[in-house]
């Protein structure tokens, strides 16, 4: 079975619908709002990613979210890694969906049943053993002293280990 | 006005010069920095958010309500720190069940987020506290006509329910600084446009980054002004790797606004770190001194 979409795209329904998924997502922070979509594709124009690939595409996503394509979407290669967090199509949806929160909630999806891609996890991994992203280099404190800066400070890692530990 | 600074990681690692700059112009106009002991990274609104949301609210909180016990503002000086905060504060202040379940967390380390205050970008406070016709007023060297194509960026704009920092369609609040500055500011078709950082496959990513950079060159700008050291990194360095990759030239010096500021306010090119950009901006200078 074939779905017709916006200007002649389709999307081959490779696998059962799933109405079960949007129940799976609803459970994850902020990841409920698909079940507001209508499917009018105002997300689609300004999307960034999508005047630079076709195949992304915001409404579809959404579309493949409330049909439960899971396989298609719960991938580390899914096309939802593409999306640019503009927020611009949360800006023109006339129905506070809020795609890029529904993405987030794809996303983290993809890290509970562990499909995100690695650099995910390298980044998570960096605030909670460093407490920075953005590491210190050999060059750092020199700069900062030559600024008139003061020198960087510790971070408190064994609190953040603490309070990301459930509830 | 006392001010609670939250420079974020790339910003004290990468760019401290960036730093620097916030530093010294709001020194200059007699606005109070208090720094605060403990903070974390905001957490990163691209991956740690993508790696679990109910994490990156729980850290978002506790960096928060460490400027809480002092009870002034947070001022975020990267758009990513901005919505990392901006965000989390909202949402915290909105659904008291997501608080209830955030401060469960924290109360493991003694803490607590109470909602008590604002996170704001150090723009809004040029704009609204301080306001640009006095911002002007501090200006000693202004940037003689300098013209610069204005890059707001995504995250000091959007999501707009979020930030509240000005029109996302059509933002005026950094043509106005520039302007308070003496430069020129100019825009483009791609003024608005993101420059891809998030997005995993480069090849999307690379050609908004050259798109909004073939449009600068076509404005005859001196220079581009932005507000967020993530677009910076991608149009600063970015511009020599994709010269590289796609065998092209682009030569646009690229200024982060309180630097802009901080030149107009007399501060030395080395003070702010001018010096250090990959595409180099001398010759701005000489055309601003001549």
């Amino acid at each position: 079975m074939v779905l017709h979409v916006d200007n002649g795209m389709e999307v081959q329904e490779k696998h059962k619908i799933d109405f079960d998924f949007r129940e799976k997502l609803d459970v994850i922070a902020d990841g409920f709002r698909h079940n507001y979509c209508y499917q009018c594709g105002a997300c689609v124009a300004d999307c960034p990613s999508h005047n630079y690939s076709e195949s992304f595409n915001p409404r579809l996503i959404m579309l493949k979210t409330l049909l439960g394509f899971e396989d298609e979407l719960v991938q580390p290669d899914s096309e939802i890694w593409n999306c640019t967090n503009c927020y611009t199509c949360s800006e023109r949806c006339p129905q506070d969906v809020r795609p890029v929160d529904i993405i987030i909630a794809l996303k983290n999806l993809c890290v509970k049943t562990g499909k995100a891609p690695d650099s995910i996890q390298k980044i998570s991994q960096a605030v909670m053993e460093s407490g920075i992203t953005t590491k210190a280099t050999s060059v750092t404190e020199r700069r900062r002293q030559e600024l008139g800066l003061n020198p960087m400070k510790t971070y408190p890692v064994e609190d953040l280990k603490k309070i990301v530990e459930g509830e | 006005m006392k001010y609670i600074p939250f420079f974020g990681c790339m910003m004290t690692t990468k760019y401290p010069w960036f730093e620097a700059a916030v530093r010294r112009t709001f020194d200059n106009m007699g606005l109070e920095l208090v720094d605060v002991d403990g903070f974390t990274c905001c957490p990163d609104p691209i991956y740690f958010q993508a790696h679990d949301k109910m994490e990156w609210y729980t850290i978002a909180a506790r960096n928060i309500s460490l400027a809480e016990e002092l009870g002034h503002d947070v001022i975020t000086t990267c758009s990513g720190c901005t919505a990392t905060l901006s965000e989390a504060n909202l949402a915290l202040k909105e659904d008291p069940e997501l608080k209830e379940k955030i401060n469960k967390r924290l109360k493991k380390i003694g803490r607590e987020y109470k909602g008590t205050v604002n996170v704001r970008h150090a723009v809004t406070v040029m704009r609204d506290d301080y306001g640009m016709d006095r911002v002007a007023k501090t200006v000693t060297h202004p940037l003689g006509g300098l013209k610069i194509a204005v890059h707001y960026g995504c995250h000091l704009l959007k999501p707009s329910r979020v930030m509240r920092v000005d029109d996302p369609d059509r933002p005026t609040i950094l043509d106005n600084l520039i302007t308070a500055a003496g430069g020129r500011p100019v825009h483009h078709d791609k003024t608005l446009l993101c420059c891809g950082r998030a997005c995993m496959d480069n090849s999307i990513s690379d050609h908004m980054v050259m798109d909004i950079l073939d449009n600068v060159v076509e404005t005859r700008a001196d220079c581009m002004g932005l507000i967020c050291p993530t677009c910076f990194d991608e149009f600063d360095m970015g511009q020599l790797i994709l010269g590289r990759k796609y065998k092209k030239k682009f030569d646009v010096p690229v200024i982060y606004a309180f630097q802009l500021l901080g030149l107009a306010q007399g501060l030395k090119p080395e003070e702010v770190g001018l010096h250090l950009h990959k595409v180099k901006v001398d010759r701005l200078f000489e055309k601003a001194a001549g």
